[in-house]
């Protein structure tokens, strides 16, 4: 347990752990100490001076952002001195600031514009400066106007946290402002567009480029909901407002940087009205797709699956809801009666290292283990789980990068140790036994003919010292990297979609044929269930039905299509990589016609005659709970999941990365690449 | 020019500089601060370019631009503004052709500065032409050290 210390602040008593600053103390008594550049989690930092309090006893006011609790602290937050002093700063602050809140795109959520309405201040009574510094807009993401800027530093703060470190202070004293090296535009910056400087900025310094008129801030219904892009299912905030997606934050309150999520995440919804999407089911007629009713389609399909029972196969991607996922499998077990159905994650997992990963929290661990992984925010590989890592380490947490690639991250490790993961896992094992760690004497036997070197006893050491080690892997070297759970702290197989977990689960996995063997070989009558990575109709294919949002090119050629919902109009939960059960919500009505995936089979089995239940939130939640069991297994790679996972994760979202806004991206990132 | 980059790099490893260290390194080998220098290291070092340009810009003895060859600097101190710096800096940049917001003629001959305080009151306006003080100041004297200069 933690020290706690007692103290008085306002006249409330407080009791919080030690260590903890004056601000975050006061929270928990809601007192509220007006603050424009502390990030909550991260270090004070003390730059806007207006979290300055005074404590009994002291000669002068301190700032709290970066004062920690002491037994006994008696503290005012506002008295006629502070509060002072903070109208002093607030007037310095709007002389070279814009006073135009009517328009600005920033109002309702601006902290200066809530503090100066608090102070009182309807203008500075300074001469008001203007810089005359120019507008970066030349991207579709950001608007950089360092007009607004207040200098707070929350922006440079989360851009070096994460690592992407685009931002910084440039100049001095009255000539300061924040810029990118060279004062480049952030296009040419190498900024990735992750948007976590959107979120951290108080003030209009950085909103979104296309946020103006697009809605006040207390206009918008806020809907939390998981973005289902890849494998990290990150948390979002959906702005909804006339029925149309206005913007998407990150999961978390504003001025917060505890979540993260990439340019796909955040700008990438645009494509849900992209000129692609489909909005009624369309039939193959004499060579061409033409629009049809859903009455028709559905039948079609039903005798269809009639007539080819067990020779159906399904096939769909691991991105969809646990309650998709349950329904697509009776559907096809019990109406279907077949036992061919399976996800693209066989493609890259086997369903043991999803099933049996456990639970863990990036921000409790002190030692992060990454084997055999390349998280990257910047091929947007696994973004989030990068940027965490990257976090987790400048907050004082160590990285242990197994690889036997070059690989982008290890510039954020502690150590890194370069060759075959395995013989590398064997020899930390070993190192650690011979530490007299405790192991099972299977393991021992294992790693008896391992060589210990200098940097695997590095290794050991830091796994060693470690309270709560996490272990990321790929899941071909899952079985390799659990066993060092053996001895200590939690495995994760990191698949690279958001669902990996929840589809294993739930048991949408192969039976019958595997993915490939139907990709391969063909089924009389095959089923494609969202964006798959397959771009030609596999032969001896006699009926090919895709259920999908946007038209890809696999549709082009399918003899039914029908349209589904995307992500952002139909509820439903998954597991993401870390364990958690995440809970879509509906955030917009569906577009056109189109109609979740259960809602589909539910419709198809009626007209089969064998009608299907609509999963239950109960189902989904026995079949989710499940212990892993971990135990020795041999040290082995597991072969067969050998995809590159940077094209897998661009062709499961081929549709999204074709929105307007993703397609700049493609092409500045390509070009700058040159 | 990666050779320079290269030794600096080996000064820096072996006596465990930071990065002023470095961008003065760099800067008493090219007469300031070239962009490539900065990316080169910025690479080697997996040190942000944009930290290096944050703290280059922060410190007046770096220099972004390249520099000429001889160096004028105007000190702007109060005594001196008093005593007329100001016409000097018109006068200077008029006489040697420097287009506004700029301090380098476009030959690299003459880079025109200016200094808060030299610290010679006593002698205001006060200027220094390759670092060699010359007080009490006046545009005739100035034009008839620029023409030494030129004649050279």
């Amino acid at each position: 347990m933690e020290k706690k210390v007692k103290l008085q602040i306002d006249g409330k008593e407080v009791i919080a752990p030690e260590g903890m600053n004056l601000l975050d103390a006061g929270h928990l008594v809601d007192v509220f100490i007006p603050n424009l550049c502390y990030l909550k989690g991260m270090r004070g930092f003390g730059a806007c001076r207006l979290c300055l309090v005074e404590v009994e006893g002291l000669k002068s006011p301190v700032i709290a952002c970066n004062t920690k609790v002491r037994e006994g602290m008696v503290v005012h937050t506002q008295t006629e001195k502070v509060r002072n002093i903070r109208r002093f700063i607030l007037d310095l602050i709007l002389s070279i600031h814009p006073l135009d809140c009517m328009t600005c795109t920033k109002a309702g959520i601006c902290k200066l514009q809530e503090y100066a309405y608090e102070y009182e201040l309807k203008n500075t009574s300074f001469i008001k400066k203007k810089m005359g510094y120019p507008i970066d807009q030349i991207n579709p993401f950001i608007r950089r106007d360092p007009e607004y800027c207040i200098l707070c530093g929350r922006c440079v703060r989360v851009c070096k946290e994460q690592g992407t470190n685009v931002l910084d202070f440039i100049g001095r004293g009255i000539n300061a402002e924040i810029g990118t090296a060279y004062n480049k535009s952030l296009r040419e910056s190498g900024c990735t567009f992750c948007g976590s400087c959107v979120d951290a900025c108080p003030v209009n310094a950085l909103p979104e480029a296309d946020r103006w008129r697009k809605g006040r801030e207390w206009e918008y219904t806020k809907i939390p909901s998981v973005c289902l892009f890849c494998g990290n299912g990150c948390d979002i905030l959906i702005s909804v407002k006339d029925g149309g997606i206005q913007k998407i934050n990150t999961g978390e309150k504003p001025g917060s940087t505890k979540k993260y999520i990439c340019a796909y995440g955040r700008f990438g919804y645009d494509y849900i009205e992209d000129r692609t999407r489909i909005t009624t089911p369309l039939k193959r007629e004499n060579d061409t797709l033409k629009e049809t009713t859903w009455k028709e389609a559905l039948s079609i399909i039903a005798a269809k699956l009639k007539e080819a029972g067990n020779e159906t196969g399904f096939i769909s991607t691991a991105g969809i809801t646990n309650e998709d996922a349950l329904a697509l499998k009776r559907f096809a077990k019990n109406v279907v009666k077949t036992k061919n159905f399976d996800t693209t994650l066989s493609l890259y997992s086997d369903i043991h290292s999803m099933k049996d990963s456990q639970s863990a929290l990036i921000t409790n661990s002190d030692l992060i283990i990454l084997i055999g992984l390349n998280p990257s925010q910047w091929s947007r590989v696994l973004p989030a789980l990068d940027a965490s890592i990257r976090k987790r380490v400048n907050r004082g947490g160590k990285l242990l990068v197994i690889t036997s690639a070059d690989i982008k991250i290890e510039e954020a490790a502690t150590l890194t140790l370069k060759g075959d993961e395995i013989t590398i896992l064997k020899a930390i094992v070993k190192s650690l036994i011979d530490k007299g760690l405790k192991a099972d004497i299977q393991l021992e036997n294992a790693v008896k003919d391992a060589v210990v070197t200098e940097d695997i006893e590095k290794a050991a050491k830091l796994v060693e010292e470690a309270q709560n080690p996490v272990i990321f892997t790929s899941p071909s070297l899952f079985d390799s990297s659990a066993n060092l759970t053996i001895i200590k702290g939690k495995v994760i197989a990191v698949g690279f979609e958001s669902n990996s977990r929840g589809v294993a689960l739930i048991g949408l996995t192969t039976e019958g044929k595997s993915y490939s063997d139907m990709v391969n070989k063909g089924m009389k009558v095959l089923y494609v269930i969202g964006e798959v990575p397959l771009n030609a109709r596999p032969s001896h294919t006699d009926f090919l039905i895709v259920q999908t949002s946007h038209f890809t090119e696999l549709a082009e050629q399918a003899d039914i299509v029908l349209p589904s919902t995307t992500q952002y109009e139909t509820e439903g939960t998954i597991i993401d990589y870390l364990g958690r059960l995440k809970k879509l919500n509906r955030a917009i009505d569906p577009i056109g016609t189109s109609k979740t995936h259960r809602d589909i089979f539910v419709a198809i089995s009626k007209i089969m005659k064998s009608p299907l239940k609509k999963p239950s939130e109960n189902e989904i939640n026995k079949l989710i709970k499940v212990k892993p069991k971990l135990s020795f297994n041999p040290f082995i790679r597991r072969d067969g999941f050998e995809i590159a996972p940077r094209e897998f994760i661009e062709s499961i979202n081929a549709s999204v990365l074709r929105g307007r806004r993703l397609a700049w991206l493609k092409e500045a990132v390509a070009a700058i690449a040159v | 020019m990666e050779e320079t980059l290269k030794k600096i790099l080996k000064t820096y490893h072996e006596n465990s500089g930071n990065i002023i260290t470095i961008l003065q390194d760099i800067e008493k080998n090219f007469g300031h601060i070239p962009e490539e220098a900065v990316n080169w290291f910025a690479k080697k070092l997996d040190i942000p370019a944009s930290r290096f340009y944050g703290v280059a810009t922060f410190y007046s003895q770096f220099h972004l631009k390249p520099r000429g060859k001889n160096i004028i600097t105007v000190c702007r101190g109060t005594a001196c503004h008093v005593k007329g710096s100001e016409r000097l800096i018109n006068r200077l940049c008029l006489e040697l052709d420097i287009p506004e917001g700029e301090e380098t003629t476009s030959d690299l001959k003459f880079t025109v500065e200016k200094v808060n305080c030299i610290g010679a009151c006593g002698i205001a306006p006060v200027t220094l032409i390759n670092n060699t003080v010359h007080g009490r100041m006046t545009i005739d004297k100035l034009i008839k050290e620029i023409k030494k200069i030129k004649s050279e």
